[in-house]
This record gives C-alpha cells, structure tokens and sequence, in this order.
C-alpha cells in the first residue's frame, strides 16, 4: 500500500491542492496578530505610556480604538477561518457521503488547522515588533526624531500577542468541529452555497439607525455632565453606556444600505437590483463587515484628527505671540538680568530689544469648590482660600501689553487669550487672601483682558493699582514673581534660545520644581486638614525634574516653563512626536484593518456569488454589464463604511472643538481644513484599494 | 437486500412542519436496477437521504442487507455507508485535489486497505466504463460524463449491496447520460450490483427494472419492466402524465 492511498495521504494531498483557498486564511490570521502585537508592543512601551498622560483623554481614546482594533481583527480572523472551512466543507462532506466518519476526520482536520493557524499566527506575532521597530524608525527617519522618541519596548505586551493568539487557534479549532458536527451531511456538501440572508426590515430601519447614531453621539456627551446636574454626584465609569445607542444605529444604516441603498425608488426604479439581491443574500456577515469597517475607518479618523488639531493651533499660536522670549520666576530664584542675556545674545550675533518686565504677586483666591459628601452626593460651596492665583497691577498690565485696562477697586479682569479659548480662568473668586499676612479684600469678577502670553493653568488675573498694593504689603519673595519679555534682534538663533533656557532651568532651586498643576494654596488646605496634597503623589510631579529638561513631561508642564517662539516652533513636534506618531500608527493600523475586512469580504462575496455570475452569463450577460455588478456589489462594502465613518467623525470632531469653548477659531478653522484634506487623501487610499479589489474579484470570476 | 417499510420524515421551517415521506414502503432484491420517480416535492430524494444514512427518519425502518439503520449511531451508519453502501451523485461530487484513480480508491483508503487488489480492481473498473485512459488526470480536465463514470467506479470500490444514485444523468448531455446509464447496466451485469436510481429522466427511468412513483411523500405506483425500454418509458409517461392530472 503506498502512503498516498491512506487517508492520511489523500488528505496531506487535499491539503497541498488547497493552498490557494488556505491563503486567504494565512494571510488574515498573520495581519491580525500583527497588527494586534504591533499596536500591544506600542501601546504598553515605555515610550507611549511616558507621553500619554495617565488618565488623560488621549491615553482613553488610544485604549478605546485598541478595543475596537482588537474587535475589528476577531471579525476579520473569524470570518476567514468561517471562509476556509466553507471551501473545507466540501472535502468534508464527500468523505463523510463515503462513508468517513467524523471520528476519524478530526484529528486531519485538527492537524491542518492547528499548522495553519499556528504558523500563520507565530508569523504574525513575531513580525508585529519588528513591524513596530521599522515603522518607528521610519517615522523617526521622515518625520520626527528626539529622545523621547526612542522606543522602548515592555516584554508584557508578548502576553497580548500571547492571549490573541491563543483567540485566533481556539476560533480556528472551534470551527473545524463546529463543521463536523452539523448533523445533515447534505448540508456539510453544500455549505459552500449556503446564504445567509437577513429578514428584511422596513425603509425606515435607516433612517431610524441614523437617528440613533445623533442621538447616541449627543446622548454620550452629554450625559456625564448631565448627571452631575440631576444627581450631584460625579458620574459613574459606566456613563459611556449611553453612547451605546450609536451602534445599533449604526447597524440599522448599514442594513438599510445593504437591502434597500439609499437611492430614491421611484427614480431609480430596479437600478442595483441584481447587486442588491446577491448582496442581501450574504447580508447578515456583511452588515456586521460593514459595521466593523465603518468603526475602524471612523477609529482612523479621530486618531489623524489629533496630529492637526494639536499642531496647527499650537504653532500658529506660537507664531502670532507678540514676543519672541517670554519668562517668569518666583524673585527668591537667582535669574538672569536684562545685562546678562544682552551679553548671551550679542555672543550669537543678536541683540535684544523690546525688553519690558514687570512684577506679579501669588495670592489665595476664593472659588466654587465642588466635593462629594459621606454619601458620594455632590455638592458645591464657596470656599475663600481655594486656589493660588498670579496677580498684576493695571500700572503693569500696562506696562507689559501697552493695553489700558481701567480695574474698578473691589473688581479684577481675569486674563485670557485673544480668542478666549483659554479655559483656565478664575471669574468665581470673591476673595483675595494675603497668604503671608492673612490680609484679605474682596472682590468680583469685572471681566477679561486678552494677553495670550499671560495664559496658563493657574490663572492670571488684574487689579486695580491701590488693591494690589495693599494685597502685595508683607509678602515674601516667594509669593512674588517677575514676567520678562523681549524681542531679539537679528537672525533670530535656535542655539541663543537653547542656551538661555538650559541658563535659565539652572537658575532655579528645588522649591520650584514642580508640575504646572502644583497649587500651594491647595496644598496648605491639605496640609491643615492633616492630609496629603494629592498632586504630590502624581507621576506627572515626580517627572518633572531639571535634569530631566528635554522631556516631553518638562517642556509641555513645568510651572515657570519659559515661551520661546523658536524653541517652542522647532521642537513642537519634537517634544509631541511620540503622541502624534502613535496616533499616526493607530491610523495606519486602523485604516489597514479596515481595508483588509472589506477585501476579504469582496472575495466572499465573489466566492458565494460564482455560481450566480454564471447564471447571469448564461442568461447572455455581457462583460461589461457582469463587471459592473461586480463593481456595484464592491462599493457597497467600502463606499458607504467610509463615508460614515469618515464623515462622523468630521462632525463629532467640529462639535468638541465648539463645545470646548463655544466657538470654532481661526486656527481650528484651518485645522479642520487640514482634516478634511486627510480625509479627502484617505478616500483616495480606499478608492485605490477598492479599485484593486475589483479588479481582483473580476479575475476570480473570470470576467 | 434494501428494506423499506412504513417510512415518515418531516423538515420544519419555521412554525411551519412539512410531510415529506408518509408511510413509504418498498423493497428491492439484489441485482435489481430500480429507479424513484415522482414530481419535484414528493419526497424522493429525501427518501435516498434517508437510505444513505445522511438524514434521520422519524418512523419506520429501513433495512440494507439485514442491518437496520434506526438506532444506529454515527459511527456504526458511517462504516455501513462505507462498506454497503456506494453513491452517485449528481454533481458528482469528486475531489478537485485527486487524480480519477484516487478518487475511485478514495471509500476503500476510507476502509483503510488499499492493496495491490483494490488499485487493480480500479484499473478495471475504470476500464469496464470506458475512462481507463484518464485515471490519471484531475476532474477539471475531464468532461461531465467521464466524471460520472469515474463516480460510478468509485461507487463501486467496495462491493456495496446497494449503489444510490441521486439524478446522475441530471447535469448530462443525452450521450453522456446514455454513458452512465450503460455503465450501471454494466455493473448489474458484470457485478451483480444493486441500483437504487432517484430521477427525473423517464428515458433513463427507461432502462430499470422496476420504477417506484412517489406522490406527496407517498406511494403512488410501482411499474415493473415487463416489455422493450421503449414500452416501459412510455408506460411510465403514461403515469406520469396520470399522476399530473
């Protein structure tokens, strides 16, 4: 007997003939753990978890879109190893018709698709790092370079490639038996032609579904603060529950463009019905595709969105800053004068000009304090020493912007920026304390005054000259600071303002080496209640160092950190490159999950539809007119994905920047211009690989 | 040889339960050729379903070669689907990946023993239904009605008491399906199997010894071969048309 007419035999040779079908698979199950290490070894690197502030918004949305990565991959890996088994199914059946038993096919099958996933799988997770490696080169080689941006990878990100491994071979596994048990052997033969049609709902499922996405969007937003209103309580981690609604809306869209299109029927009477009958026939996956497509694309989308909505304000801003140095320090540190940074810059051929420089004091402001109570209910109550707060005379408000502010005694401006986008501002304070002496006036908020420059997380704010001098009498240097400002003069040198800010982070003592955040207001209440001021013990506080200057934690948060146009130009994205980089690979991943979903399912649809292609070519259906079908049937899976997803997220995207401070700027005018021209360049992308897609289904159908 | 007696099958869809077979009863001896007809929806391929151990049935018994099939278990119905059973199918059901020669060997590598006996008892198979010049080529190099001879061969690797054929001739030209009928006739002849023939095609109906008519899953008539081929096909047009009526 030789070893080819074994059944083990006929089977390896079964196998060897269907390497073409077993491609497919291979090739989803290596993408998904790629992508998947990749994005894992990323995101829990030390590089990323620096940059991302912990329990920040863009640490949230990188998690957020990992989830629905991770979601898109199982969709994706479970559908080829449903697609494989479809093409098995046949082989199957015969010999079970024959008379094999399900016993004895197992442990072959078993075999097969314990290799196939395995290897393909392993391939996969051992390309994600260096897939990493090289795209994070590469971004550092094209793009942006700088300490922060070495990669440094967490060996604990092996355990998600680990677990998703374990997922793809346990859904492969699962598979094959689920196959073998299917009682009807007739229906194990005919798999390969079984539909999977949906029951069709009414035309107004769609409309429905979107009404449900805009209500979910809004619903979700607004809920958090919403429920701070009605129940006094900080919102609970589930909030975003009430996001939910947008899925089921977002399928029910997808529904409705599957079974009905969205072109008026009266006009376009029976246009796409061929297409739209052998898509509804296979409606149920592809709704799902359809909708694991639209969330990755809309993934996508918000990640890209942050590059130019963080970089374009950011630069801008810095361009239009009236001075090209600006500083401030507490006056018990030993700074720099006005002589000793002329002689710096005549050392680099500049000279300084515009200097003006003026005083401020730290006093105690009195604010809304909004806490919970023993039984976790909010409440809100005034409290007069509540934050620290870095006031100016009107004498040198002036002085410093050439603007003429009149301050009624009794009254402050609070400080903002230009286009009052600023969100740090005091207008609750009716009090001012004296935090040396205890001396103490009263006082009302009387409006803003806009000075960019004197912008920060601890407010600015304005008095009248007679109120600041009595608040000023009796502090100590410590609660008293100095602003600087300058222009330079000549070609302006990136080396003289590197110089001045390495001199001037050495000036200052440790008492100063605190985060932006750090309030000693706040902390003298901790202090007389006998607890422990909470910003202490955060990991941002602790990063900030001086000897840790070049980092993105020191540049972006420390307290007297100076604003230098040339610095802050030249190494924005040096100092954000890591943010922006992850959320360009999130992009990449993104948008590459979602394309390979809808090629997958654009063969399926191939696979499936073979038998009615040639029905059609038998009832004397030209090329054109099948190549057309093809096409039709092609677009529904990418066109209508992209449009919502992208689209969705254009509008969500324009809704937070207005509801950040009520208005769109200038600059975020122009950053949503550069939004929308990704958008339009990922459109492109799609279109190109949908382009490719037809062309491949074509040769498939042999048309 | 085949036994059945007083057979029920029904499908639900649904809320819906449709009755497929009610009561059927028959029986066919060794080395008959009988075919199954019967208009779309009388039953007949459910009845071969259920014959060739796919399907269960509800009532009754089915009987091949002493061996009750109800209350057998997945194990035991594969081996007798193996060993006494051979199947035609019509879309012939080969597999791509196999030359002609395996895919007749494939029900004896199943029965684990090919030897020298079974690669010679293909050869001359192959032979006896005119395709031993392409048993080393793939199905897709073949026509339709050498791929159903090729069936037909494979049918009959393991000396089965029955051979069930589901529409054999239905994806055939009329020469190609003559090729098929003539190569059953063949084996009755040279090998003394039994056929049991579902089919919608009076002309190959034609050639068998006795036809069963099914009417809404019961039965309706048995015609048995008394005269010529072409009295007995247009006996069974007869009924045919009786039975449309």
């Amino acid at each position: 007997m030789t070893e080819l007419f074994t059944l083990k035999g006929i089977e390896q040779k079964l196998q060897k003939a269907g390497r073409k079908q077993a491609r497919l698979y291979l090739f989803s199950n290596f993408i998904a753990l790629m992508i998947i290490s990749a994005y894992a070894a990323l995101m829990m690197s030390q590089t990323v978890q620096k940059a991302f502030p912990e329990g920040g918004d863009s640490r949230k949305q990188m998690y957020m879109i990992f989830v629905l990565t991770l979601a898109g991959c199982v969709v994706f890996t479970v559908y080829a190893a449903g697609l494989f088994f479809r093409y098995k199914s046949r082989q199957i059946g015969v010999l079970m018709a024959l008379g094999a038993s399900r016993k004895r096919l197992l442990p072959g099958l078993m075999r097969e698709v314990l290799l196939l996933s395995s290897l393909s799988a392993v391939a996969g997770a051992l390309a994600g790092i260096p897939f990493v490696w090289l795209l994070w080169g590469l971004f550092r080689l094209i793009l942006v370079d700088s300490s922060q941006m070495v990669l440094a990878l967490d060996a604990r990100c092996l355990l998600v490639s680990a677990a998703f491994f374990l997922l793809v071979v346990g859904v492969a596994c699962l598979s094959a038996w689920r196959y073998l048990q299917k009682t009807n052997i007739m229906e194990v033969i005919r798999e390969e032609h079984l539909n999977e049609p949906v029951k069709e709902p009414g035309r107004w499922c769609g409309y429905i579904g979107a009404a449900l996405v805009l209500g979910g969007a809004v619903l979700g937003y607004s809920a958090p603060r919403l429920w701070e209103i009605w129940f006094h309580r900080y919102s609970p981690f589930w909030i975003g529950v009430f996001y939910l609604p947008v899925f089921p809306g977002l399928y029910m869209v997808m529904l409705h463009t599957v079974v009905y299109g969205w072109k008026s029927r009266k006009k376009h009477l029976y246009e796409n019905t061929i297409t739209r009958g052998m898509v509804k026939l296979q409606a149920k996956q592809t709704v799902n595709n359809l909708l694991i497509i639209t969330l990755l694309i809309a993934g996508a989308s918000f990640a890209i969105f942050y590059i130019p909505a963080g970089s374009i304000s950011s630069l801008l801003e810095y361009k239009s800053a009236p001075y090209d140095y600006f500083y401030h320090y507490r006056l018990d540190q030993d700074v720099f004068g006005k002589e000793d940074v002329s002689k710096l810059a005549q050392q680099y051929g500049l000279s300084v000009k515009d200097w003006k420089e003026g005083e401020y004091i730290n006093l105690a402001a009195g604010g809304i304090l909004e806490a919970e109570d023993e039984n976790h209910r909010l409440y809100t109550e005034y409290a007069v020493l509540k934050n620290e707060v870095r006031v100016l005379s009107e004498d040198t408000y002036h002085a410093l912007t050439g603007q003429n502010e009149d301050v009624a005694p009794g009254t402050y401006l609070c400080l903002t920026n230009e286009k009052e986008t600023n969100l740090f501002v005091i207008h609750t304070a009716k009090d001012l304390t004296n935090i040396v002496t205890g001396a103490h006036i009263e006082t009302s908020f009387a409006g803003y005054a806009h000075y960019g420059l004197l912008t920060g997380i601890m407010g600015w704010i304005v008095l009248d000259n007679a109120d600041y001098a009595v608040m000023e009498q009796g502090l100590t240097d410590e609660w008293k600071g100095r602003i600087v400002q300058f222009n330079a003069h000549g070609e302006d040198s990136y080396a003289f303002a590197g110089r001045l800010y390495d001199l001037f982070v050495d000036s200052f003592d440790k008492s100063c080496e605190h985060v932006e955040y750090y309030d000693r207001v706040e902390k003298l209440n901790a202090m007389q209640k006998g607890e422990e001021y909470w910003m202490e013990s955060t990991e941002l506080e602790t990063m900030i160092r001086y000897d840790r200057r070049d980092t993105l934690e020191f540049k972006t948060s420390w307290m007297y950190h100076p604003k230098f146009r040339i610095l802050l130009i030249n190494e924005h994205l040096l100092i954000m490159g890591v943010l922006y980089m992850m959320f360009l690979f999130i992009f990449i991943v993104c948008l590459t999950t979602a394309l390979i979903i809808g090629f997958t399912r654009c063969q399926t649809i191939a696979l499936n539809n073979r038998y009615l292609f040639e029905d059609l070519r038998k009832l004397g259906a030209s090329s054109v007119f099948l190549s057309k079908e093809v096409r039709s049937q092609c677009s529904q899976v990418f066109r209508m994905p992209a449009w919502v997803g992208m689209g969705t997220m254009y509008l969500l995207f324009i809704g937070i920047l207005y509801a950040n401070d009520g208005k769109i700027t200038s600059y975020e005018g122009i950053a949503m211009l550069v939004c929308l021209g990704i958008l339009v360049l990922t459109g492109g992308v799609v279109y190109a690989v949908y382009q490719r897609t037809v062309k491949m289904v074509r040769e498939q159908l042999e048309i | 040889m085949l036994y059945v007696k007083d057979l029920y099958k029904s499908y639900e869809a649904g809320k819906n339960k449709y009755q497929v077979l009610s009561g059927v009863s028959f029986h066919v001896a060794q080395g008959e050729f009988t075919a199954v007809m019967g208009p779309s929806g009388s039953g007949k391929t459910t009845l071969l379903n259920c014959i060739s151990c796919y399907i269960p049935f509800e009532k009754g018994s089915i009987t091949i070669g002493g061996t009750k099939l109800a209350g057998e278990k997945e194990e035991r119905l594969a081996q007798i689907r193996n060993t006494k059973l051979g199947f035609v199918f019509q879309d012939f059901m080969l597999l791509d990946g196999l030359t002609i020669r395996e895919n007749i060997l494939v029900p004896r590598m199943i029965l684990g023993n090919v030897g020298q006996d079974a690669v010679q008892l293909a050869e001359k198979l192959a032979k006896m239904f005119g395709i031993g010049h392409i048993l080393e080529k793939y199905p897709a190099e073949i026509s339709g009605g050498e791929k159903q001879r090729a069936a037909v061969a494979r049918s009959m690797m393991n000396h089965p008491m029955v051979i069930l054929a589901d529409e054999p001739t239905g994806n055939l030209d009329s020469k190609s399906s003559r090729a098929v009928i003539e190569a059953f006739l063949e084996a009755k002849e040279q090998m003394k199997a039994t056929i049991f023939m579902v089919t919608h095609d009076s002309f190959a109906a034609s050639f068998c010894d006795r036809v069963i008519l099914l009417k809404d899953g019961r039965l309706y008539r048995q015609l048995e071969k008394k005269g010529s081929r072409k009295e007995m096909q247009e006996d069974l047009l007869g009924v045919i048309r009786e039975m449309s009526e």
